[in-house]
């Protein structure tokens, strides 16, 4: 994994130049694009292990982008955002960006992230890979139950479903969209009540302390995050 | 067209007279009726001067079926009186002039207050038909001026129309065009006649206000008229007639014309070029807002990002990443940066707020949700704080925009711990109030004295106590009232006086999603 390739695309010189000190020193090999055009060539010339991309490029607008590489390729794509626009974020989570990472940030969060995107999808024991192992918790695929601390949890349909789909991108974000999407369908789509009521359940279940979750996250206006 | 118009006449003629005969039948029926109870109390009891309540059918009819029904009420319980029961019975002799004299004052008396009654009755119908009028001109109105781009004002206008006459409208929008033309615009589909139709109006006759009837492909009849502006015609409008057989009747017609007449007539006055132009404005200016409040968030922003992100990077490096005085350097730098970035965030805030440009995107929260983000998106600020949290885990969801109530909730933790001392208690708790759910965040800070309790959330308003020592610039609290009014809460403040603490509280009205299908959810 420390050899990593790692794509970078801003149009900042000194962000790029930070970023680069940074993955290297954590054994990444990292490729640079200052804008948009550049970053396409470099990721079809060469193709990375991850893509961080920030957003406000001078020449193409961030979801374009995202677009366009998701049209050929599966890299996993970070988005560097700034606190005030959750609605563009959910966009780029949609498009297929895999998480983001607010501006300004400490280095740490970012490379936890990254670190995070580049792990396999799923963290299957290999002795029976239907099961799937997320911090305290272990939820089997085939059988469709959990457990917490070994212990069995007792899940209605509609929160195994969203359990399950938290933990297959387990630290990762997941937006509510893309999860009523898949327990609910298209009617539903902004009843997110439904999963807000769900997910307290699930809480109650899984959280020592329910009003103040380590588990299951909230990702305010964007989803929900489940801890690895 | 002449015999068209004829035959429209006579069947209303025919029509008119049903409904007259109708009317007159039901005001015997009342009399009728009255006389049969009359003569079922008279086997029990006897009753002087029972002329008296004929009164009755009569300002019934006189209030509900008009005049002409009333006078005839008045002539048949004359006559059912001197039949039933005038002596001699069964007869319409009648013997005793006192009777006589008794009949000619029923009349008087009863086609008085029958003309009392159907006046009273025109005066209260014409009343209630003004007052939803205004009402539906002031919603009308409002909805202008909340307008923020053209076609906004161009529904506004055409549901008003579609709303008194009481049809299905068609507004087309009239746009210059290079070279002196013109073309329609419209939303939706409008059938390819009604289009020429217009088009032909608005090329024929400018500013004429006259209006032409064409028929659909589907046996649909419109009624197509230019409307009046103060600069010329402003649009064209086209109204759905619905399926009528031949020609639409003169009435139907004139009525619609007297309508629009006072429509356009009120549109003029509302001087409709001058609101479209002030659209046009505001969302051009809204537009350099938002470019403007971008480029310098962006500004701004950009310097703060290399700053941290190379500081975290030389503390991590080789070498350096255990020393842990850089690391309590990086911590000053960390919350210097987070400091700067809040500042940034509180001017974009105040520049939103000022420009009345709130917008929400509100939806079900769980409210410690809220409560945690605002404290774990300052746990910095808040780590020499004893923080504790109070959140029933049975609270109602809030129907807010997360963001912004988070923000609010967030200036406030801000404050309390600005303003009280290292090792301090910061209580936040989240329960329930009657209908409320009530967020409060309480500290055993400075607390407030004097002005500061009336001038605590005014734009710029700094207590004199500390704002020496502690920096800030008067924004928080003045953004996180008006984030929490935006969301439809209320905020206040308490304190005991000076080194008491404060206790904020926020309080929203509870709601209840909408419960369809909330079979959906409940499974285990």
């Amino acid at each position: 994994m420390g050899s990593a390739t790692i794509l970078v695309i801003d149009d900042e010189l000194h962000i790029r130049q930070f970023l680069r000190a940074a993955f290297e020193f954590e054994g990444f090999t990292v490729q640079e694009a200052c804008d948009a055009e550049e970053g396409i060539r470099s990721a079809t010339l060469k193709p990375p292990d991850l893509i961080i991309l920030d957003l406000g490029l001078p020449d193409r607008d961030g979801s374009s982008i995202i677009t366009r590489l998701r049209s050929w390729s599966n890299t996993p794509i970070i988005v560097l955002t700034v606190r005030s626009s959750e609605r563009e974020k959910v966009r780029l989570l949609e498009l297929g960006a895999d998480d983001y990472v607010v501006k300004p940030f400490g280095i740490g969060e970012l490379i936890a992230r990254a670190h995070a995107t580049l792990r396999p999808r799923l963290a299957t024991t290999p002795a029976n890979d239907h099961v799937v192992r997320v911090g305290p918790l272990e939820i089997n695929l085939a059988t469709r139950s959990g457990t917490i601390d070994g212990e069995r949890l007792v899940l209605g349909p509609k929160e195994y479903l969203v359990l399950e789909i938290l933990a297959q991108h387990a630290g990762k974000v997941v937006t509510r969209q893309q999860i009523m999407k898949q327990v609910w369908g298209g009617p539903h789509l902004d009843d997110t009540h439904y999963l807000r009521i769900i997910v307290r359940k699930l809480r109650k279940k899984i959280e020592v302390d329910p009003t103040r979750p380590r588990i299951l996250l909230t990702e305010l206006g964007i989803g929900y995050r489940l801890v690895r | 067209m002449r015999q068209d118009s004829y035959q429209v006449r006579q069947v209303s003629v025919r029509r008119r007279f049903q409904d007259d005969a109708l009317s007159v039948l039901k005001s015997l029926l009342l009399v009728g009726i009255t006389t049969i109870a009359l003569l079922i109390a008279e086997q029990f009891f006897s009753l002087r001067h029972l002329i008296l309540v004929y009164l009755v059918p009569v300002v019934i009819a006189a209030t509900n079926l008009g005049m002409v029904p009333a006078v005839i009420a008045v002539i048949a319980s004359g006559a059912a009186t001197v039949f039933f029961f005038y002596p001699p019975i069964y007869s319409f002799l009648i013997e005793d002039p006192q009777h006589v004299v008794e009949l000619l004052l029923f009349g008087f008396v009863a086609i008085v207050t029958g003309l009392l009654a159907t006046n009273l009755k025109r005066q209260a119908d014409l009343a209630r038909r003004r007052e939803t009028e205004v009402r539906e001109l002031y919603t009308f109105s409002r909805r202008l001026l909340a307008a923020h781009t053209t076609s906004d004002i161009y529904t506004a206008i055409r549901e008003h129309l579609a709303s008194i006459t009481g049809y299905r409208t068609i507004l087309f929008e009239i746009v210059a065009r290079g070279g002196g033309g013109v073309t329609l615009y419209t939303e939706g589909p409008v059938p390819e006649q009604v289009k020429r139709a217009a088009e032909l109006l608005v090329e024929g006759h400018k500013g004429s206000g006259k209006g032409s009837v064409v028929e659909d492909g589907e046996g649909r009849v419109w009624l197509v008229r230019a409307i009046p502006g103060k600069g010329g015609d402003f649009g064209v409008l086209a109204i759905d007639l619905g399926l009528q057989a031949g020609k639409i009747s003169d009435t139907i017609r004139k009525r619609i014309e007297s309508v629009l007449a006072d429509a356009t007539a009120t549109l003029e006055r509302l001087d409709l070029a001058h609101a479209l132009n002030d659209a046009r404005v505001r969302s051009e200016t809204e537009a350099l807002r938002d470019a403007l409040i971008g480029s310098v968030s962006h500004q701004l922003r950009t310097p703060l990002v290399s700053i941290l992100g190379a500081a975290t990077v030389i503390s991590r490096a080789p070498g350096n990443s255990g020393d842990p005085r850089l690391a309590s350097l990086v911590n000053i730098l960390r919350n210097e940066v987070d400091r700067l970035n809040n500042d940034v965030q509180d001017l974009l805030d105040a520049a939103l707020i000022s420009s009345k440009g709130i917008r929400l995107e509100c939806e079900w929260v769980e409210p410690s949700d809220i409560v945690n983000a605002a404290v774990d998106r300052r746990q910095r600020l808040l780590s020499g704080h004893h923080v504790l949290l109070d959140v029933s885990d049975e609270l109602p969801l809030i129907y807010v925009d997360p963001i912004l109530f988070e923000q609010a909730l967030g200036q406030i933790v801000d404050n309390a711990a600005k303003y009280s001392h290292p090792g301090s208690a910061i209580t936040i708790a989240a329960r329930c109030d009657c209908d409320s759910i009530v967020l409060s965040i309480k500290d055993e800070g400075i607390g407030l004295v004097g002005e500061e309790r009336t001038r605590l959330w005014e734009r710029f308003f700094r207590g004199g106590r500390h704002a020496s020592n502690v920096s800030g610039s008067g924004l928080g609290l003045w953004i996180a009232k008006a984030f929490v009014t935006a969301n439809g809460g209320e905020i206040e403040a308490l304190s005991e006086g000076a080194d008491c603490g404060t206790l904020v509280s926020i309080r929203l009205q509870a709601k209840e999603p909408a419960t369809r299908d909330l079979a959906v959810v409940d499974d285990g």
